[in-house]
């Protein structure tokens, strides 16, 4: 069976309810947008694969419910992920301050080395601002994030962001990435030359599945 | 914003299979029409009309019967439902964001104006229900409840009958936290465990947890079921049961795609994507009966100490397989979880011997979840007390369940 990618990351939507994390993700994975789509409730995700450097990477992208009192459920998934987008509204500014406190309990239950970006959605709304980009700018160097505005109504910066996370979440694992390459190069050289026609990267051969 | 008018009996949402030849139709419906008028009013008869096949059958006798079930008297209505004060409301901005997300609940086709009206109906519902009730606490999905409350019965009998339901039936999800949410989630595994033990462990296996099912239960199945005639067909049904007969229809549904779950891929998120999308042509009446007889046949009562063993599991198991390439298998609580499959297939099989002799007739399934259900509308108080304090909690030390 062809392999369809070489390494699976799991990245993970946070944010205040209403913030557009449904709508982000289905701009990203399906180029849809739905102005009132359905409320989240609990969590699930949605799948794309990417290519970079020559590697496929399938990123799984977890959504979650934004209401307060859902982060009992949502955070057993923090620690599953290598990579969290950290979500706020540009029209609210309370969304943008709950962001410390999102970041705060990424800190707590996610992964050392987890990944973060931050994001101001809804930036074609400029009318209704209420975050100035300076603002976001700040946190986010204060935070170490890298951020982006961006619109899910306008397919502003979607792809770039997701990107940007993606890249970040394999730089921080390239050292793992590595071994796991070496190691399955050895073991399935000769598999991986006989079926080397259509195959560019040597961890193309490796089983699915075996680090997620 | 002009109001509209409550669509309540005279929605273009009633009832299923309405060819009024059909005889079993017309006895039914002379059968729920005598125990309305007799005095006093025939609640058990119509707790079974509510469970048997096709329900109340229109959203006309939905209007009768639901206030019946739950206990309402609708004589002593306010005619007027008080004003709602919206600003400085906690709930408020929550609750709009929302109701503001939740047009696909309303039937297609209805015009914009009408619609835009029943949402601020849903609005002040919300809001006049926790405004009076200081104890409970809005979460995600109680939206999607009372839309379809307010779609059947126009906003004065919603508003009264929601606010007895979230005092009895929904009272958990309305907690602070969502702790007793979560647990009584709990009790969905140890039901499949029951009904398909080959199914239970391959779920176990996948870590799957039980969040597939969390919209299910806090809304009845109303935010995933887009067949307005199915959600009320459900709703007849839960109205007339125990407050846990959700989970006992979530398990129905897992175990009706029984091929689908083992033919997975058995990791969590494949389980998981797999079980959150429900199908929309289930087999309503067939999981209905199934549901109600595995409630007969393992009540609550039973499955308590096992849902609050998983809580302590689930704590303890929850060390998730992260980036590291170490051989799952030896990881220490993979051997705890094979050692407990074990055991629990061993527990499985005596519980499958039970199955076998436990085959209620379908009237005295009737009778007996028509008695169950009636505990809830005579002893809600009671039962509130029993089920939180004994069955549900999950704190409570062990020794306590017989």
């Amino acid at each position: 069976m062809a392999k369809q990618y070489d390494v699976l990351f799991r990245l993970l939507l946070l944010g205040d309810s209403g913030v557009g994390k449904t709508c982000l993700l289905c701009r990203f994975t399906d180029n849809e947008f739905h102005p009132s789509h359905i409320s989240t409730i609990g969590v699930d995700f949605k799948m794309k694969t990417l290519e970079i450097d020559g590697i496929k990477v399938r990123i799984q992208i977890w959504d979650t419910a934004g209401q307060e009192r859902y982060q009992t459920i949502t955070k057993q998934y923090y620690r599953r992920a290598q990579g969290i987008f950290l979500v706020y509204d540009i029209t609210s500014e309370r969304s943008f301050q709950h962001i410390m406190k999102w970041a705060s309990d990424v800190d707590e239950y996610a992964p050392d080395n987890i990944q973060r970006i931050l994001i101001g959605n809804k930036s074609d709304e400029e009318e209704k601002r209420q975050v100035a980009t300076g603002q976001g700018n700040k946190l986010a160097k204060d935070y170490g994030m890298d951020f982006f505005e961006t619109s899910a109504s306008t397919n502003y910066n979607i792809t770039e962001s997701f990107t940007r996370l993606a890249e970040q979440v394999l730089a921080a694992n390239k050292k793992d990435l590595d071994l796991l390459r070496a190691s399955v190069t050895d073991e399935l050289n000769l598999a991986a030359l006989e079926e080397e026609e259509g195959i560019t990267d040597g961890a193309a051969a490796s089983q699915k599945g075996c680090w997620c | 914003m002009k109001r509209s008018r409550s669509v309540g009996a005279s929605s273009p949402l009633n009832g299923i299979g309405k060819q009024d030849g059909d005889p079993r139709r017309k006895r039914k419906l002379a059968e729920i029409s005598q125990a309305l008028n007799v005095t006093p009013v025939d609640v058990a008869v119509l707790r079974r009309m509510a469970i048997s096949e096709g329900g109340l059958l229109t959203d006309e006798i939905r209007c009768k019967v639901w206030p019946r079930l739950l206990n309402v008297p609708t004589d002593i209505l306010p005619e007027k439902s008080e004003e709602v004060e919206r600003e400085n409301n906690k709930d408020y901005n929550q609750v709009l964001l929302d109701v503001q997300r939740s047009l696909r609940r309303f039937p297609p086709g209805m015009p914009d104006e009408q619609r835009e009206g029943l949402q601020e109906e849903l609005i002040d519902i919300i809001l006049r229900v926790l405004g009076r009730n200081t104890q409970l606490h809005y979460y995600q999905g109680y939206h999607d409840i009372v839309v379809t409350f307010l779609l059947v019965l126009g906003e004065r009998l919603a508003t009264a009958l929601v606010e007895k339901l979230s005092t009895h039936h929904l009272r958990d999800f309305m907690d602070p936290t969502m702790d007793n949410t979560k647990h009584i989630l709990n009790y969905l595994m140890p039901i499949i465990e029951r009904v398909n033990p080959e199914v239970h462990d391959f779920m176990q296996q996948a870590e799957v947890g039980t969040i597939f099912a969390l919209s299910w239960l806090i809304t009845w199945f109303g935010h995933v079921l887009s067949d307005f005639r199915h959600v009320v067909r459900l709703y007849d049904f839960f109205l007339a049961c125990h407050p846990l007969m959700p989970i006992y229809f979530a398990a129905v549904i897992v175990q009706y795609r029984e091929d689908e779950v083992l033919d997975c891929e058995c990791d969590m998120a494949s389980v998981h994507h797999l079980l959150s999308q429900i199908p929309q042509d289930l087999p309503y009446e067939t999981l209905i009966s199934r549901a109600g007889d595995l409630f007969v046949q393992f009540p609550p009562s039973e499955l308590a100490r096992e849902a609050a063993q998983q809580y302590s599991q689930q704590m303890a198991a929850s060390t998730f397989k992260d980036f590291d390439l170490t051989p799952e298998q030896q990881r220490p609580d993979t051997v705890l979880r094979r050692r407990r499959r074990e055991k629990q297939a061993l527990k499985g099989a005596a519980a499958g011997a039970m199955v076998a002799t436990a085959q209620p007739t379908t009237a005295r399934r009737f009778v007996r979840l028509a008695v169950m259900g009636l505990t809830v509308a005579l002893g809600a108080a009671a039962l509130t007390l029993v089920n939180t304090a004994l069955e549900w909690a999950p704190k409570l030390d062990l020794h306590l369940f017989p």
